[in-house]
């Protein structure tokens, strides 16, 4: 309860300096929706060469990129902390975050958030009604609620992944470099997974499981009955690859140098 | 020059020093190619060629395309922002070398760095992997270098100007992120150009970025032949002197501004 | 409660590289790296009551902020217990951190682009602090040290000297029994640094709040602290009242005379006797000084003497400042007396 009270708090704050200085945030609304196009191209220029990506038609994986919009948003309004090596250990800006009575991880996430990456729901769910009404599909009464459960499971796993990746540099002294080509990696679990070899595809299951902020759980919404059961573990592997991460953060923390002496 | 290749050494030292960096990055870049690899297999799923290039020249044009990636790519309009936003230029401006060049240098510490010890490495490993094809053609190898080392100096030349840009905006985050976005897709690296369709070929031809990654990359994977190899060189050189006028203009306001408000 | 902060054998080890020189040696450190176990702090060990004002002094690299750390929950001890308010910081540090307030004085605690007061609210609930407390409170806190004329501004716009004086009070919404200042005067003037120092004292009178002060500037020790504890190389070498730390360091007084004629060496002498006086000659043969012992009635004998043989215009008695006392210790490494 007081956490979210805090929330609303900083919320407030965000909205008072976004309000100052509003042509920034003109200026990242757009390039926001910019790299979205910039996936959408692609997959426009690939199909514009071929019709069917291992049995899926163009606008079958249309539709999983504009589901992965969705819990993607989410994630970068809240755990876009890619910069957390830089800002807060090289600069010690932990140390005054550690001074305050909340938890740790929660302080960065509330000074980080970008609450304007929000409108890339608009943007995801807009792909995803084009495309599923170009596929004739239907809405039953559960679908929106399986939705809202996979988009927050989907959103936990990427914050997972990359607040897991943050705490290394509780460990490591140097820079890492990892953080924007994660976000490459992200890309591949909105493709059909049976396409990769088995290894990688291993990989996109069960160690990086990007597969579960695409495919997996946008396979339900297309009635691929074959991947039903890894729909439905989306929200588990959400909670489960969240909670490791804030375990390996709550270690990390105590493992903190500090900056300088 | 002395103080020039000083910065390179320096730089490649400092890259050196960050090892976890070094080893998770070629892990990261293997998977990224490796997963690229097997989407295009399953884009081309049994056709012989799409726009005249077959699947193993494709899986080496995307192979090159991330390796010369970790050549030219570098962030130094990231820091020259941040040292306009901290008011670090106004020292640096006091310092007996030209600010633009040293960065310039900075960068290609780090390229050479990541050139001796990633991408090389990194292609032996992939190629043992994936069917890839290397040309027995000296030529092509010499084509290649001239062509990698143009690709360095246009990428760098638009993050200078990225990064100077930052003296006329107040935050300029949301350009620079842009223009990540924008090279990326337009500069060869996730699509070649004649992927395209032909009315954005011809709007491509506009810009210099498919001078980046498209042209290294077809010259390797041997999409270009004959007197294509000499034309796409030509024309690498081309924009580097004209992206040459306005990183000066830019440059020569960007001090004036710097006189008025104080850095 | 007897203690506030209750230290032992606190121990800080800190895992370096050290990088071998040039490019070969580089690529060595690629696979293989040398380690050097460094000790920040070394075993020590302390006790704070409620109240004390606390100068924690050292040099550069002594230790003073990695113990402060460890004190505040930000970093945890490689051995050696801390207990503050009966809590052990880095193991309830979100609890403990509510009895603490922590001011960095190169750090800034603030929002930079928010107004001043909107920082304090924002403070305030992450406190949790109520209306009534807050009000009550702050209201003393900001008339205190005067910043009321800038509590709509805008972080970055203040001036060092405004932005400290809000980072003070930002330290203080909660009402914290403890405080942690670390170099909280450095680069500011002397009126912003006297109004600190009087705002402090007036707090701890007023709430008994414990303060523990790190500082490079001995005058702000001298000012507020009683005590004052100090490390050298990770170690404590000196802890207890800053007059004893003059009576036994403060190797003796100086009298300076500044006679109406020339006077000899000789013609001292035989005013004073040679026991209790060196005599060393001044800028001019009318001055000289006497170094005597600190001992008041030696101190009168030798003044009484002079004066009734010879006549002066002028007389200083000087005393060896704690800064000189401080560097004395440095230099020789270890403590006596």
């Amino acid at each position: 309860m007081r956490y979210i009270s805090i929330f609303m708090q900083y919320v407030g704050q965000y909205m008072k300096t976004r309000l100052t200085y509003r042509s920034d945030m003109v200026v990242e609304l757009l390039s926001d929706l910019l790299f979205q196009a910039v996936n959408l191209i692609f997959i426009l220029v690939v199909f514009g060469h071929t019709k069917l990506l291992s049995g899926w038609s163009k606008d079958e994986i249309i539709f999983i990129y504009g589901f992965f919009l969705v819990p993607f948003a989410f994630f970068s309004t809240f755990f876009n902390i890619w910069d957390f090596n830089e800002r807060y250990i090289v600069k010690g800006e932990l140390d005054r975050i550690l001074t305050r009575p909340i938890h740790s991880l929660f302080q960065v996430i509330l000074e980080r958030m970008e609450l304007e990456s929000m409108f890339g729901i608009i943007t995801g769910l807009v792909v995803m009604f084009y495309a599923g009404s170009n596929l004739g599909l239907t809405i039953e009464w559960y679908d929106p609620i399986l939705f809202i459960l996979f988009v927050l499971g989907g959103a936990l796993v990427y914050a997972g992944i990359f607040i897991s990746l943050a705490t290394v540099s509780f460990w490591s002294d140097s820079r890492t470099a990892i953080m924007p080509m994660m976000y490459n990696i992200g890309n591949f679990g909105r493709y059909p997974v049976d396409i990769y070899h088995q290894v990688i595809r291993y990989v996109l299951t069960w160690i990086l499981p990007f597969a579960f902020v695409g495919v997996y759980p946008a396979a339900f919404f297309l009635d691929k009955t074959e991947w039903y059961g890894y729909a439905f573990l989306t929200p588990f592997m959400g909670i489960l690859f969240f909670g490791l991460s804030i375990f390996l953060w709550n270690v990390g923390v105590t493992k903190y140098r500090g900056a300088g002496s | 020059m002395a103080k020039y290749i000083e910065m390179i050494r320096i730089r490649f030292l400092m890259m050196l020093a960050y090892r976890t960096n070094y080893y998770s990055g070629i892990i990261i870049y293997s998977i990224n190619i490796a997963a690229y690899y097997f989407l295009w297999s399953a884009i081309y799923g049994g056709k012989e060629d799409i726009q005249g290039l077959s699947v193993i020249q494709m899986t080496t044009y995307i192979a090159v395309a991330w390796m010369a990636r970790a050549f030219y790519f570098n962030n130094i309009d990231r820091e020259i922002a941040l040292e306009i936003k901290e008011g670090k230029v106004a020292v640096e401006l006091i310092r007996p070398y030209h600010y633009l060049n040293m960065k310039t240098m900075a960068a290609l510490g780090e390229g050479i760095f990541r050139l001796f010890f990633f991408s090389v490495p990194g292609m032996f490993i992939v190629s043992l992997i994936f069917p890839m094809e290397f040309s027995a053609n000296l030529s092509t190898w010499g084509f290649f270098g001239i062509s990698i080392i143009f690709s360095f100096i246009i990428n760098t030349q638009i993050n200078l100007m990225t990064g100077i840009i930052t003296f006329f905006l107040f935050n300029n985050d949301g350009l620079m992120r842009a223009k990540r976005v924008v090279i990326d897709l337009f500069s060869g690296l996730i699509l070649p150009i004649s992927f395209y369709p032909g009315w954005a070929q011809s709007a491509m031809e506009w810009f210099p970025f498919q001078y980046i990654s498209y042209v290294p990359s077809m010259i390797f994977s041997e999409g270009f032949v004959g007197s294509e190899v000499y034309n796409a060189i030509m024309m690498q050189l081309v924009w580097c002197l004209i992206l040459l006028v306005p990183i000066q203009v830019l440059w020569t306001l960007a001090k004036k501004q710097m006189v008025i408000q104080g850095g | 409660m007897d203690k506030m902060i209750h230290v032992e054998n606190l121990t800080k080890e800190f895992k370096s590289y050290s990088s071998r020189s040039g490019l070969k040696g580089a690529f060595r450190d690629l696979l293989t790296r040398n380690y050097k176990i460094h000790r920040a702090v070394d075993s020590i060990s302390l006790d704070v009551k409620p109240g004390e004002m606390i100068g924690y002094i050292g040099e550069n690299g002594a230790g003073k902020s990695t113990t402060i750390k460890m004190l505040t929950g930000i970093l945890t001890p490689t051995d050696g217990t801390v207990t503050i308010n009966g809590m052990n910081p880095h193991k309830e540090r979100e609890k403990f951190v509510k009895t603490i307030g922590v001011v960095f004085g190169q750090r800034s605690q603030l929002w930079w682009d928010i107004a001043v007061q909107e920082s304090f609210r924002l403070l305030k609930k992450v406190y949790n602090v109520s209306d009534e407390d807050y009000n009550e409170h702050m209201s003393m806190v900001i008339e205190a040290l005067d910043i009321a004329p800038l509590l709509d501004k805008p972080v970055r716009k203040l001036s060092l000297g405004q932005r400290m004086r809000c980072e003070l009070a930002a330290a203080l919404i909660h009402n914290p029994p403890l405080l942690f200042l670390d170099e909280p005067t450095i680069g500011l003037d002397v009126l912003v640094k006297l109004k600190i120092r009087e705002f402090l004292k007036e707090l701890n009178e007023r709430y008994n709040t414990t303060i523990m002060l790190t500082t490079h500037d001995l005058s702000d020790i001298e000012a507020l602290c009683e005590r004052v504890v100090m490390l050298d190389e990770g170690k404590i070498i000196y802890d207890g009242a800053l007059n004893q730390l003059k009576t036994s360091w403060g190797e003796g007084k100086q009298i300076e005379f500044h006679f109406k004629a020339a006077k000899s060496r000789e013609e001292l002498n035989a005013a004073t006797g040679k026991q209790l006086v060196v005599w060393e000659p001044g800028e001019n043969a009318n001055t000289w000084t006497a170094n005597v012992t600190n001992d008041e009635d030696i101190i009168s004998q030798v003044i009484g003497d002079v004066v009734s043989n010879h006549q002066i215009l002028d007389l200083k008695i000087l005393e060896t400042s704690t800064e000189e006392i401080i560097r004395n210790i440095y230099e020789e490494g270890v403590i006596h007396g």
